[in-house]
């Protein structure tokens, strides 16, 4: 029953601040994130089941959570992130800041352990609120803008999805099964080659806006630019990998024959946002944005790892996923530190910060090294499992991923070197606050654990992965 | 496990203790605390090889599985250490030499405001170092070779404020970088086809195979690339000469005598694949030799000491790598050993008169030093001595070896190159000894405050001084203690030493001799300047080392940096469209919702919900219900 704890946690603190005065949100928030982290000490230690019950029995309808090898680890992402985020966060947001940041939470723990299809689009659509708010109200002045085409452009993607899920169902049933959305069942099924594709293409654009991939992530420049950092650290860390997940959760088992199909192209488009996103972040001259296009790039190399359609591939995605969540959320987190601050973002106003405050560059040091793939670090892992997988289907990706590891290394390192390397400033900035010392350092052991040891979480999301392509091995498979 | 893991961690304790208590310790006890770790990982090197040695020689190695790093599907990787000879070798290098160098630097580095930061560094480099040598497959190797990488960031960037050292420091992570990813794809390849990348799996495999396959020659090209960046071979070697910005004891035990060394450490433990890939394998020689008479021909006119010490080595590691080439692998793990002797020696020299002259490394602001800085002035010049291959001092037995074997193998050109190279290292050698310590002090107020370094500075220097005169005695006992490594798998058939032809060594030691007599005419007798006859055409080429760093701007940098240009124009163009849509819809929203209220985007949110589960309502009712 830990899997229902980490869900009702987040929802019932969230309704615990809306009511509290908002001196004490910031705190009930906390320990609400807190008890979040039990909840998922013991959902990994103790109890993995889920919950299956009923909920729409007309539409076959079924609450169904679980807490697979697949779902497990982004969980444990959500609580880790979400409780660095609350704790990074403003100590005078307000509450309702805080109360959307929860509802943030249950709905994103919802989405990653749902394997009903109904049940996985209602926490889908509800995600996009809190997320909406968190843009409009507490962001720069863009914000507004920010917010309009982050709910336009999730909006036509999860029409698409609908239309897709709502079809898949009805196909089921007109095959002669019972009307169900459970992704289960659903994956027996064999589409025919014009609405296989359709669908296909319907649930791909939903993914690819929500990761986002190149070229649908129009919305989000402004939404990482804009929204203050604990905000960007959950989008970029967290909700980014619904997109990915949703891939493996959903199309992996249902939609082979139409990765076979269109592998190709897949894999072209994945390395064309790869490159993109990384020679954008390059010529950035704002600390946010190149992190923000260097997490595009990494977005594109999840998708190559999926797209590989290998057994490798699609495990490296799964471990990326996690490990990239927690050093890129971290990464904006230290990155809101510095705005924080020097009030400044571009990268030709801040110099040799290191002199005033060290641990602070450390800190940025260590989350740097890890988005840029240090082998020993997490993201490494991950990599290297996906050009594994692109080594084993199309040679010529891995070597494209191979070398925009050496663009990332430049990159990553121009922003550390640009804030706080050079001549030290007159006026020093304030180191790290025990405070921040207390969240940082396990965050920072943490990924050293996953890094020294990715069988940790590999081992376990293999046999979920099994399951995801069984029905694909049936469809003509997985290598 | 034999206490490998020990050797391991020790150094690893010393740079995690460092840093979480620098706030709490005197200055001085990090210098001692990481000297005495480093020391005793040194000590428990000897144990480890002395035990290694009473094992049975066609069986000679020492493993050991500590977890698993990957498993899963595809990759079940583990977390292995591998101790066999070879490595043997080079953990005694790394720690002895490494000690030496830790101890030199308590006295360098004493009352820099970084100091603990140092040790932590210097300490953290010593342990990925060891991880790299005691890997047991290559992804473990692929995690010391870049955690190498990252302590070489470290502390080439250490003083962090200089511009030009920030800039160095990212030069040479990148380009090793493209080093790590070169391995990366190799070991890929080689899992895809193997199922392991674990090398007792591997070798015996190669051993079977057929040479010649475009599989192990591309395999084998990846894995050289790794080398080639890390050991600094054309062209990827200017990030070497930058590295220079690092403090001098970091050129001599990371930029001399260990890291770059990797490169040759790797190439002859993938002997067995170099077997089987003879194009790389001949690539490999001949990008050396090149690699070998480039850099010296650099060195000719550099003002620098350090920048001078700086090019030799890439101009020695051009004869490792050519020995590995041509096959004589014992020969080039000989010519590391003494290399890490008498480079570190010239290193922690130079470190020494940078120190006396107040942080001048300018030869121009040099000379005559010889009388204040005796010590010195000697471990120098024995170093000077070995490295210009004159008998009998440590450099010219293994660079004999080299040489000798690069004829017996048929390689005629590469062998000449080498023998010019000789006696070209001989003059660029002598060059910067006699303006250093000889001639009239070219800046008499530095002169007047030089003084021989303190003791604890002195002794290692000394004692590199020594090893440098008589390393070269270890040859025979290195050939038969090297000899069960290059017996286990096949491809290594003429790996021991073979001496060449007498008039080989002749003319080899004769060009030494004469290019000796030739900077002592000018920089001794005529009392030529640094700068002399840098003005000329060739004066420039060499000096600007040809060209190749605005060669690599104009064709590698530059095109990135324009495609990054490029993308941001599409990229405009893109947030354009979806910015026209955004105001579409937001204008579209704003008229339906009643103005008197004026929360537009709360209608619009509303409207949006509606608006889809309208749609979904008419798609089930019309479209899929019947």
């Amino acid at each position: 029953m830990f899997l229902v704890w980490l869900l009702a946690v987040p929802l019932a603190g969230a309704i615990v601040t809306l009511i509290a005065p908002n001196a004490a949100a910031k705190g009930i928030a906390a320990i609400t994130s807190i008890l979040g982290l039990i909840g998922y000490a013991g959902l990994l230690f103790i109890d993995r089941a889920g919950v299956n019950w009923s909920w729409i029995p007309a539409w076959g309808v079924r609450f169904h959570l679980v807490g697979d090898g697949l779902s497990l680890f982004l969980l444990g992402l959500a609580a880790v992130m979400f409780a660095a985020a609350i704790f990074a966060s403003d100590q005078g947001a307000g509450r309702s800041y805080y109360f959307w940041m929860l509802l943030l939470e249950f709905s994103v723990v919802g989405l990653f352990s749902a394997v009903d299809l109904f049940v996985f689009y209602v926490f889908w659509e509800v995600l996009l609120i809190p997320v909406f708010f968190l843009l409009t109200g507490w962001s720069g002045e863009k914000g507004k803008k920010a917010a309009m085409k982050w709910l336009v452009m999730n909006l036509v993607g999860s029409f698409f999805m609908l239309v897709g899920i709502v079809a898949l169902a009805v196909i089921h049933h007109q095959d002669g099964g019972a009307f169900t959305f459970e992704i289960n069942k659903l994956s027996g099924m064999v589409l025919g080659p014009a609405v296989g594709s359709w669908l296909f293409f319907a649930f791909l654009v939903a993914f690819a806006i929500k990761a986002p991939l190149w070229p649908l992530h129009g919305w989000m420049p402004d939404a990482y630019g804009e929204s203050p950092a604990p905000v960007t650290a959950v989008i970029s860390g967290v909700l980014s990998k619904a997109g990915i997940y949703g891939m493996l959760r959903v199309m992996i088992p249902i939609f082979m024959p139409q990765f076979r199909e269109y592998q190709m192209p897949l894999l072209i488009v994945a390395a064309i946002g790869l490159i993109y996103g990384a020679a954008s972040a390059l010529r950035q001259r704002d600390m946010k944005m190149v992190t923000a296009y260097g997490s595009l790039s990494h977005m594109s190399m999840m998708a190559l790892g999926v797209f590989s359609l290998t057994a490798v591939g699609l495990l490296g995605t799964t471990f990326y996923m996690v490990a990239h969540g927690l050093m890129i959320g971290a990464l904006f987190l230290v990155l809101g530190m510095l705005e924080n601050r020097t009030g400044r973002r571009s990268l030709d106003d801040m110099a040799g910060l290191n002199h005033s405050a060290p641990r602070l560059a450390a800190y940025f040091l260590f989350f740097v090294l890890g988005a840029l793939g240090l082998p020993g670090l997490p993201g490494f892992a991950g990599e290297y499992m996906i050009i594994q997988g692109l080594v084993t289907s199309h040679v010529v990706f891995a070597v494209i991923a191979g070398f925009v590891l050496v663009v990332a290394a430049w990159y990553m390192l121009r922003v550390f070197q640009a804030v706080m390397q050079g001549p030290a400033p007159t006026t020093g900035i304030k180191d790290l606050v025990a405070g921040q010392v207390a969240w940082l350092v396990p965050l920072a052991g943490l990924v050293i654990l996953i890094g020294v040891w990715p069988a940790g979480i590999t081992s376990h999301a293999v046999p979920s992965l099994y399951q995801a392509m069984h029905f694909a091995a049936a469809k003509g498979g997985v290598r | 496990m034999q206490g490998l893991l020990e050797i391991l961690v020790l150094p690893l304790i010393g740079a995690a203790t460092i840093t979480a208590f620098k706030g709490l310790m005197p200055k001085r006890l990090a210098g001692i605390w990481a000297s005495f770790l480093v020391g005793v990982s040194f000590i428990l090197s000897i144990v480890a090889d002395v035990r290694l040695s009473h094992l049975s020689a066609s069986h000679r190695v020492v493993t050991g599985a500590i977890w698993n790093w990957v498993t899963g599907f595809g990759p079940s990787i583990h977390f292995q250490l591998y101790l066999d000879p070879l490595a043997g070798v080079w953990l005694l290098i790394i720690t002895g030499v490494g000690a030496l160098i830790h101890v030199y630097s308590i006295g360098y580095m004493h009352g820099d405001d970084g100091e603990p930061r140092y040790f932590a560094y210097l300490n953290f480099f010593v342990f990925s170092m060891l991880l790299l040598v005691l890997a047991g497959n290559l992804a473990v190797l692929l995690i010391g070779w870049a955690l190498v990488g990252l302590a070489s960031y470290f502390l080439i960037g250490f003083w962090y404020q200089r511009p030009t050292a920030v800039a160095a420091a990212k030069k040479a992570f990148v380009m090793n970088t493209l080093g790590d990813v070169g391995i990366l794809l190799g070991l890929a390849l080689l899992y895809l086809h193997y199922h392991s990348v674990g090398y007792q799996h591997l070798f015996a495999i190669f051993s079977h195979a057929t040479p010649g396959s475009a599989f192990f020659e591309w395999t084998a090209f990846l894995l050289y690339l790794g080398a080639m960046a890390k050991s600094a071979q054309f062209p990827l070697h200017m990030w070497l000469a930058d590295a220079m910005e690092g403090p001098t004891p970091v050129s001599a035990l990371i930029h001399a005598a260990t890291m770059v060394t990797a490169g040759v450490y790797l190439m002859t433990r993938l002997y067995p694949l170099l077997r089987i890939a003879p194009v790389t394998h001949e690539l490999v020689a001949a990008i050396a030799a090149f690699t070998c008479i480039f850099a010296a021909s650099v060195a000719f006119y550099q003002q620098d000491i350090k920048k001078v010490l700086a090019y030799s080595t890439l101009s020695q590691l051009g004869y490792m790598l050519l020995a590995v080439g041509v096959g004589a692998y014992t020969a080039g793990v000989f010519h590391f050993m003494m290399h890490a002797f008498f480079k570190a020696a010239l290193f922690l020299a130079a470190g020494s008169v940078i120190h006396a002259l107040n942080g001048e490394q300018d030869l121009s602001k040099m000379g005559g030093l010889w009388r204040k800085m005796p010590w010195t002035m000697a471990a120098f010049l024995a170093a000077t001595l070995a490295i210009s291959g004159i008998p009998p001092f440590s450099g010219y037995f293994s660079k004999e070896a080299i040489l000798g074997q690069t004829y017996n193998s048929g390689h005629y050109i590469l062998w000449g190159i080498g023998v010019f190279t000789a006696g070209m290292t001989s003059f660029y050698m002598f060059r910067l000894f006699f303006l250093t310590f000889f001639g009239k002090p070219r800046d008499e107020k530095l002169y007047e405050h030089a003084h021989e370094a303190p003791w604890v500075m002195t002794v290692p220097v000394v004692a590199l001084g020594v090893l440098s005169v008589v390393g070269g005695a270890i040859g025979g006992w290195l050939n038969g203690w090297l000899a069960p490594v290059f017996h286990q798998y096949a491809g290594a058939s003429h790996a021991a030493l073979e001496s060449g032809p007498i008039f080989g060594t002749v003319i080899a030691v004769g060009l030494a001799v004469v290019a000796f007599g030739v900077a002592y005419w000018l920089y001794v007798v005529r009392q030529t300047a640094p700068r002399a006859g840098i003005a000329s055409i060739p004066g420039i080429w060499m000096y600007k080392a040809w060209g190749m760093d605005s060669a690599w701007m104009a064709v590698v940098v530059n095109p990135l940096k324009q495609l990054g240009v490029g993308v941001l124009a599409v990229e405009r163009g893109i947030l354009a469209g979806v910015m026209g849509i955004a105001d579409g819809v937001q204008a579209w929203a704003s008229d339906l919702a009643p103005i008197e209220t004026g929360y537009v985007r709360r209608y619009a949110l509303s409207i949006m919900v509606g608006v889809v589960a309208l749609l979904a309502y008419y798609l089930i009712r019309i479209g899929f219900i019947s």
